[in-house]
């Protein structure tokens, strides 16, 4: 009995890959055909050996694909809700404790225990004054880079007011001439005197860096 | 005769005394440019600048340091780490300005408990950082063929792929206005000289030809041209010519000033369009340090004197280990969201091992790395297998770390006694432990020999069950 209704299934399934191979003579294309049976071939007669004893329903590529999406963290986390609501806890916890740990550490950095406690940690959290003149040490001369609004607007606050050297760090020579470069460019009327420049308010609200070199 | 001179008693009392045996502090870590707004004065810097002393534990309770004056006792005879930097003797207030330095004392002793070489920086084959990361075979720094400073002056150009030591400035590495200001105090003052310098190479230059047909021939070679009858005419047409040649000129310049070598900018470089159509056409150099500059002192930093790791250990059970001992890091900062974790072996701050695993996985995450517990006593920590070590050009130490293997983990966990002993039988409470604790007593002799007295067991191909399909097919 068994053996009669297999070979009748044998006879059924033979019969739709003869009409595929018809259909690919013919046919230029892409075998759509293929993609598109993709129902279980449990009774195909071409089985290996290897699946002999494997008596699961064979899986087609679309129910392993399925697999591989659910595999993960996703599916822990539905099949584990509590597992997900302490792991979420969890990282609560660190962002928490890590926003008291401001200090980026580099590598080659060293550490002894008191750089590690609150108290120094504290120090890394608040800026400081450039100890060095950033314009020396890059070679600018600030006359010269009346235009340059990504520069001005590092020396100017929100508000358009020039920022004061125990800010920028200048010496008096530098902070001098930048504080001439500020009110010439906006002498010149190509520097808004109450707010950042446009240009940077653009770059700004699409996060992207404000001084790009303009070769890329 | 002035050095031969005897001095006198109090003089050689001087000269042996503290006071003058303190070398002088040296330039202090050049600070972060990029991030120089975010910083702490007292953090731990990432090298010591003065010299450690301390002093005998009679001496301290007396606060006798070998200083002018007796340090406090209140705050020098407490601590168990009895270091101290001396940053004045003697300041106009009339103190001594002393603090502690047990942060880098202790890091050098940590660190030697490491037993790692330092390494020299391998030159990167494909230009990037990535050959650096992989784990080839590195060089000792101690190597006779690169470890040397006294050079003849003349002999300076040809061992320039091996020297780590240079008169001059590593250009790269300086900024803009620092170039400028060099360029104006030492390289324009120096110009007739440099005039001198290339009519002597033109004059080896005319000679050449001369000098090659000569050896041809067989002939007499014929005299040096003396370099001050070189015309000026001659000289600006060589000039002309060498401005032509980009590599030549370099190669003068650089023989002159003595430059710390550049590498060129690789094809990748050009082809992003990065420098602007600077052609590639430079030669590229062999000395590890034309990447990322020379070091600031003996690539070694004096922080180990070994030469190799090439050696075994032994477990006195398990025999000769493949792998030294991982040792315990701290996690310095979790992994969270796009930034790397941060890690802490003997006080250096190190990358996460890199390559395939936990701590380059996405998914799974790791408890200890990429969250905080505070609930784990002295903070998580994570066993690693220290690498390499080497000193980057601005003097701080870089360790490299890769995962621990499981295996040699748990060997280590055995020898501090955090894990049972392979096949150890735990022994009755109520049995009082003999002299030594513990852990002598599971390392004992009698014990060790009773365990292994059958010898180890080893699994057989009957255990699995295949001991009657093997005589059957006999």
């Amino acid at each position: 009995m068994a053996s009669r209704l297999g070979s009748s299934l044998l006879r059924q399934t033979c019969q739709a890959p003869q009409h595929q191979q018809r259909v690919q003579q013919l046919s230029t294309t892409a075998a759509t055909a293929a993609f598109r049976n993709l129902k279980p071939t449990n009774s195909s007669p071409n089985r290996s050996l290897t699946d002999l004893d494997d008596s699961s329903p064979r899986s087609t590529p679309n129910d392993l694909l399925r697999n591989i999406f659910k595999s993960g963290r996703s599916q822990n986390r539905e099949n584990h809700p509590r597992e997900a609501v302490k792991d979420l806890r969890a990282a609560h916890t660190t962002d928490s404790y890590l926003r008291h740990m401001p200090r980026r550490w580099r590598a080659g950095d060293l550490y002894a225990p008191k750089d590690l406690s609150p108290v120094e940690m504290k120090k890394w959290r608040t800026p400081h004054t450039p100890k060095k003149d950033v314009l020396d040490m890059l070679g600018l001369n600030p006359l010269d880079n009346y235009r340059n609004f990504s520069l001005i607007s590092d020396y100017m606050t929100p508000f358009g007011r020039i920022k004061h050297s125990s800010e920028t760090g200048l010496r008096p020579v530098n902070q001098r001439k930048m504080a001439k470069t500020i009110r010439r460019a906006i002498g010149l009327g190509i520097h808004p005197s109450v707010h950042r420049h446009p240009e940077i308010l653009r770059l700004n609200s699409r996060n992207l860096p404000q001084a790009t070199s303009g070769r890329l | 005769m002035a050095a031969a001179r005897s001095v006198s008693p109090g003089g050689a009392l001087l000269r042996a005394s503290r006071l003058f045996s303190l070398p002088a502090p040296i330039p202090p870590p050049l600070g972060d440019i990029t991030s120089s707004a975010y910083n702490s004065e007292s953090s731990t810097q990432p090298f010591p600048t003065h010299q450690v002393i301390t002093t005998l534990s009679s001496s301290r309770k007396r606060g006798d340091w070998g200083l002018k004056r007796p340090l406090p006792l209140k705050t020098t005879t407490k601590s168990s780490t009895p270091m101290l930097r001396v940053k004045q003797i003697d300041s106009i207030e009339q103190i001594t300005d002393y603090s502690s330095a047990a942060d880098h004392g202790l890091t050098l002793k940590k660190f030697q408990e490491l037993r790692l070489p330092i390494t020299a920086p391998t030159k990167n084959q494909n230009g990037g950082y990535g050959a650096d990361r992989m784990n080839l075979p590195k060089r000792s720094v101690f190597e006779e063929d690169s470890d040397f400073t006294a050079v003849d002056p003349e002999q300076q150009g040809a061992v320039k792929d091996k020297r780590w030591k240079f008169n001059g400035p590593w250009l790269a590495g300086m900024t803009q206005g620092d170039f400028k200001k060099w360029l104006a105090k030492n390289v324009r003052t120096r110009r007739l000289e440099f005039r001198q310098f290339l009519k002597k190479k033109l004059a080896v230059e005319m000679l050449r030809p001369a000098t090659q047909k000569a050896l041809d021939n067989g002939e007499e070679l014929p005299s040096a041209i003396d370099p001050e009858t070189i015309s000026e005419e001659q000289l600006t047409e060589y000039l002309r010519r060498l401005r032509q040649n980009n590599q030549e000129l370099y190669d003068m310049v650089g023989q002159f000033l003595d430059l710390a070598p550049l590498q060129p900018p690789t094809m990748s470089d050009v082809r992003l369009g990065l420098l602007g159509g600077a052609k590639a056409d430079l030669r590229t150099t062999e000395n590890p340090y034309a990447d990322s500059g020379p070091p600031v002192t003996h690539p070694s930093a004096g922080i180990s004197y070994l030469r190799t790791a090439a050696y075994l250990d032994n477990h006195p059970i398990y025999g000769p280990q493949r792998n030294h001992p991982p040792q315990q890091a701290r996690v310095v900062r979790p992994r969270r969201q796009a930034i790397d974790g941060k890690l802490g072996v003997a006080g250096f701050v190190v990358e996460t091992p890199h390559g395939d695993n936990y701590s380059n996985n996405k998914y799974n995450y790791n408890p200890e790395l990429d969250r905080l517990d505070p609930g784990v006593e002295g903070g998580a920590k994570l066993w690693v297998q220290p690498q390499r070590a080497s000193v980057d050009s601005t003097g701080r130490v870089q360790v490299v770390v890769g995962n621990a293997k499981s295996e040699d983990e748990l060997v280590v966990k055995e020898l501090l006694g955090e894990e049972k002993m392979f096949g150890e039988v735990p022994k009755p409470v109520e049995e009082a432990p003999p002299r030594g604790g513990y852990r002598a007593r599971a390392f004992g002799a009698a014990q060790l020999r009773e365990q292994y007295k059958n010898g180890p067991k080893i699994s057989s191909a009957q255990e699995y069950g295949l001991g009657t399909i093997s005589h059957s097919s006999r």
